[in-house]
Formats: C-alpha cells, sequence, structure tokens
C-alpha cells in the first residue's frame, strides 16, 4: 500500500440479504479472512442481489476491494468519526424523489451530517 | 374481524398480489414494480479499532451486564413486532400530499438508522473476538434488523418498497473509534427511546391524532432502544477515562450534535408534526429533558437546555439550514457561504453554554420510567 496509491485485490464472499418481517438485513462475509479497514471500499461483482419480500437469499459472490492509499486511511481515520450522525433516526438526507419507473436507477436516500 | 387481505400480510407474492389492496395490478412482477416506488437503502458501513474493543473487560459491572445480556436474551419484545388488529388500515391515497410525503421521510430515515445500527453491530460481531461484547452486538444486531423489517412493511404499505441491492455498489468503508461510537450508539439509543416514547404517551392522551398505527408499537420498540442504551452505558462504565477530562468535552459535542440535528430536522416536518398535534418546540425540549435525565447515569454532565441562549441558538442553526438548503437548490454560491457561516457560529454559540455538572451515581441501571 502506497501513501498515493490504491490496491486492488478480489475476494470470495457470502451474501445474505433478508427481506423479511422478522428482519430486514443485508450483509456480506468474506471467506477467504480478508479485512477491511477505513477508507478501503467494497463491491460486490454481479447483478444486484436481490430478495423477494418474505425471504432471505444466500449467494456467493467475489468482491473487489480498493485498499485506499495511506493518506486516505489516515484521512478516513480523522474524518470518519463525524459521520456518526446516520445512526440517529432523525437523522439529515437528501429528499427523497422515488422513480416509479422499473429499469431505471432507484432513488437513494443518503443519510450523513447537515451540511 | 378484518374482511380484506392487504399484500402487506401475505406471505409470498402470488398472495400479496392477489390481496385487495392490490386491485388493478395485473399479474406479472413488472407491474408490481411498477406500482411500487422504489427507494435505495444506502447505510454506512464502518471499520472501528477492533483490538480495543477487544480489550474490554465487563468483570467491575459484570453483575449488572449479565442480567442485562439474559433480558436481552431472553427476547421479551420477540412476537411483539407483528400486526394485529390494532393495525388499523391506512387510506394512504387520501392523505394530505405534504403529510404523505413527510411521513413517508420520516419512515424511509428510522428504517435508515435501524439498518445501519444493524450492519455496525453485525460488523463488530463479526470482528470481535471478546465473548461478552460479540454477544451483545449479534443481539442488538437482531433487535435493529426486526424494528428495520417492521418499518418495512408500513412503507410496502404506502407503496414504497426498500431495495437492499446496495451491496453491488461501491461502498467505502469509514472509521468510528470506539468511544466514539459508546458516546454516540448510547445516544441515539437513548433518545431514541425518549422520541419514540414521548410521542406514545402524547398519542394515548390524544388518540385522535393518531393518524397510523405503528405509533401503536412504539412502547415496547422504545423499550429495546432503552436496553441497547443500558448496555453502552454499562460499557462506558468500564473505563473511567471514557467519561472524565478530555473526553468530557467529546461528549459535550456529541450531546450539542445530537440534539441540535434533531431540533433541525423536526423543523423539516411540519405538516407532520402538526398531524401527530404536535410542537416541534415542545417535543424538542420535552426529549431532552428526558435524555438528559437518562444520561445522568453515566455522562458526568448535562446540556443547560433552559439557558437563555440555548432555544434562541436553535432557532438560528434552523433559519441558517434553511437558507443553506435554499441557496443548494438554487445553486447560489454566496448565499450557501454565508448560511454555513452562520450555522457554524449558531453550533458554536450552543456548545459554548456552560454545560451542567453532576455526579454520576455508582450503579448504573435504569429502567424505562416514562
Amino acid at each position: 500500500m502506497g501513501w498515493l496509491t490504491k490496491d486492488f485485490e478480489t475476494a470470495p464472499c457470502e451474501v445474505e440479504v433478508s427481506h423479511c418481517f422478522d428482519s430486514l438485513h443485508a450483509h456480506v462475509k468474506f471467506l477467504n479472512g480478508a479485512v477491511i479497514n477505513p477508507g478501503d471500499e467494497v463491491q460486490v461483482q454481479g447483478p444486484p442481489v436481490m430478495a423477494p419480500y418474505g425471504e432471505v437469499v444466500r449467494e456467493q459472490r467475489i468482491a473487489r476491494i480498493s485498499r485506499a492509499s495511506k493518506l486516505e486511511q489516515l484521512w478516513t481515520r480523522m474524518t470518519g468519526d463525524f459521520e456518526f450522525m446516520e445512526l440517529c433516526e432523525f437523522s439529515f438526507s437528501d429528499e427523497i424523489t422515488p422513480e416509479p419507473v422499473p429499469g431505471r436507477a432507484p432513488a437513494t436516500h443518503k443519510e450523513g451530517l447537515p451540511a | 374481524m378484518k374482511d380484506l387481505t392487504h399484500s402487506a400480510d401475505a406471505a409470498t407474492v402470488e398472495e400479496a398480489l392477489a390481496a385487495d389492496n392490490h386491485q388493478g395490478v395485473v399479474d406479472s412482477e413488472g407491474a408490481t414494480a411498477l406500482a411500487m416506488q422504489n427507494t435505495l437503502l444506502t447505510p454506512r458501513f464502518y471499520t472501528t479499532d477492533f483490538d480495543e474493543m477487544d480489550a474490554i473487560d465487563v468483570s467491575g459491572v459484570r453483575e449488572d451486564w449479565d442480567k442485562l445480556i439474559d433480558q436481552m436474551k431472553s427476547d421479551p419484545n420477540k412476537g411483539h413486532f407483528k400486526k394485529n388488529e390494532d393495525w388499523d388500515q391506512i387510506d394512504w391515497d387520501g392523505m394530505e400530499p405534504k403529510l404523505k410525503a413527510e411521513f413517508i421521510d420520516f419512515l424511509v430515515s428510522s428504517c435508515t438508522a435501524e439498518f445501519s445500527g444493524c450492519v455496525l453491530y453485525k460488523e463488530m460481531k463479526r470482528r470481535g473476538n471478546n465473548e461478552d461484547i460479540v454477544t451483545l452486538f449479534q443481539l442488538m444486531a437482531r433487535d435493529e434488523a426486526r424494528h428495520a423489517g417492521f418499518i418495512n412493511d408500513a412503507l410496502r404499505e404506502a407503496g414504497i418498497s426498500v431495495n437492499l441491492g446496495f451491496l453491488t455498489q461501491k461502498k467505502k468503508y469509514t472509521y468510528f473509534r470506539p468511544k466514539f461510537i459508546y458516546y454516540a450508539t448510547y445516544l441515539s439509543e437513548k433518545i431514541g427511546y425518549a422520541r419514540y416514547i414521548t410521542i406514545y404517551r402524547h398519542l394515548e392522551a390524544n388518540p385522535e391524532h393518531r393518524f397510523h398505527p405503528i405509533f401503536k408499537w412504539f412502547r415496547e420498540w422504545c423499550n429495546d432502544e432503552f436496553s441497547h442504551g443500558e448496555a453502552f452505558a454499562l460499557l462506558m462504565k468500564t473505563d473511567p477515562k471514557l467519561t472524565s477530562g478530555v473526553n468530557v468535552l467529546w461528549i459535550k459535542f456529541f450531546l450539542t450534535a445530537v440534539y441540535a440535528t434533531m431540533y433541525v430536522r423536526d423543523h423539516q416536518r411540519p405538516a407532520f408534526h402538526k398531524a401527530l398535534g404536535v410542537d416541534p418546540d415542545w417535543y424538542a425540549h420535552e426529549v431532552f429533558t428526558k435524555t438528559s435525565t437518562i444520561s445522568k447515569q453515566v455522562f458526568p454532565i448535562t446540556l443547560d437546555i433552559d439557558h437563555p441562549r440555548w432555544q434562541k441558538g436553535l432557532e438560528a442553526l434552523q433559519r441558517a439550514n434553511v437558507d443553506l438548503a435554499d441557496a443548494k437548490k438554487t445553486g447560489n454560491v454566496f448565499k450557501r457561504l454565508s448560511a454555513s457561516t452562520r450555522a457554524a457560529i449558531a453550533f458554536v454559540g450552543l456548545f459554548t453554554i456552560p454545560a451542567v455538572k453532576h455526579q454520576v451515581p455508582a450503579s448504573t441501571r435504569l429502567e424505562p420510567a416514562y
């Protein structure tokens, strides 16, 4: 890992998405013991893992991990703490503008600190 | 007695499509997708210093700790988050559009917060090695996922489908120092309790304002939040350094940031509060009072919310925030800069109000009392 350069690697992972009344959750577990550090980015490859309502879907996939540069890691360590507000139910969000048309990008609901 | 079936009660897609509220929707999945608005949840992902978390030793609070964990394991709220005959049908189409938009925003924010909590706790559980800590986080992840599922269900009734496809998008892992996790999650759980119970009690006294059945579930719901907060209080109790010295300033910062954010955010939902028959200023003061009283269990200070500068500061922050949102919309850079500066000044003004100091009791544990 360089001060300014990013490294990439892939890791096998298991994705679990539960879209049930009892539990709404989505998790990724790395199967090769890969460890994520501050500032790293993870993207599960392939089409979105979608669970229909009432179902739990588990799939083995490959995740692409892009390792943060040292500088980015340091920056994330210093500033990450201030993103805590999204744990509060009244946290700020961008205006939701839902897209009712299938096939188009869904509306996102992003949380974060007040600007 | 319920004569009409509803898609929200369905166990399968077929059942949902056959439900009475889906009249007019034809039988393909595409039609369901068309009828549902799609909201992608985008929780943040966290890392922390897992070695530091593993080093926590709860033996100093063992008795209280075991009691709390046993209580959480017994899962008193299992089965509570089921819809029964108290779940009245809601005429979403007839709801005033502004109220509907604000209420949906409230539900989506709540769902995202529960979901983010679940992601955070699950990560702690997965990467920790300390048995006590791992058990706690597993139990809390269970509750948060359950709450998220319950809200999701209410959203589905409103025709909003929550999209969990975010894992295949690039997501960056941010970093929280363990102590900030304790302060932030402790406060978010306790203020969550105070918010839910205040609304619940208000609607108990004024049932004509209960415009959605989900509010009837708030009491048991917030008891989960309360226990989670208790666990963090005990965690902070294991290391006196966490609540003394320079950390007291951090505690003050977190208290100020959380209270101020709540105030500003609630004032963005006027129709929602009007429908509940709640004055957001009264509500804020109620919630702050309850949260402060509770947080005395572990924090050596509380904010002086009756100080003359407090309410004025909140109002200034709120005005600055309205202007900031407006400037962002219109792309006016100068207005944006001036509004941001005013918001920062207002925040510093709130932060510098002298805090109220007090003695923290030897025994930490509390029970929900409101």
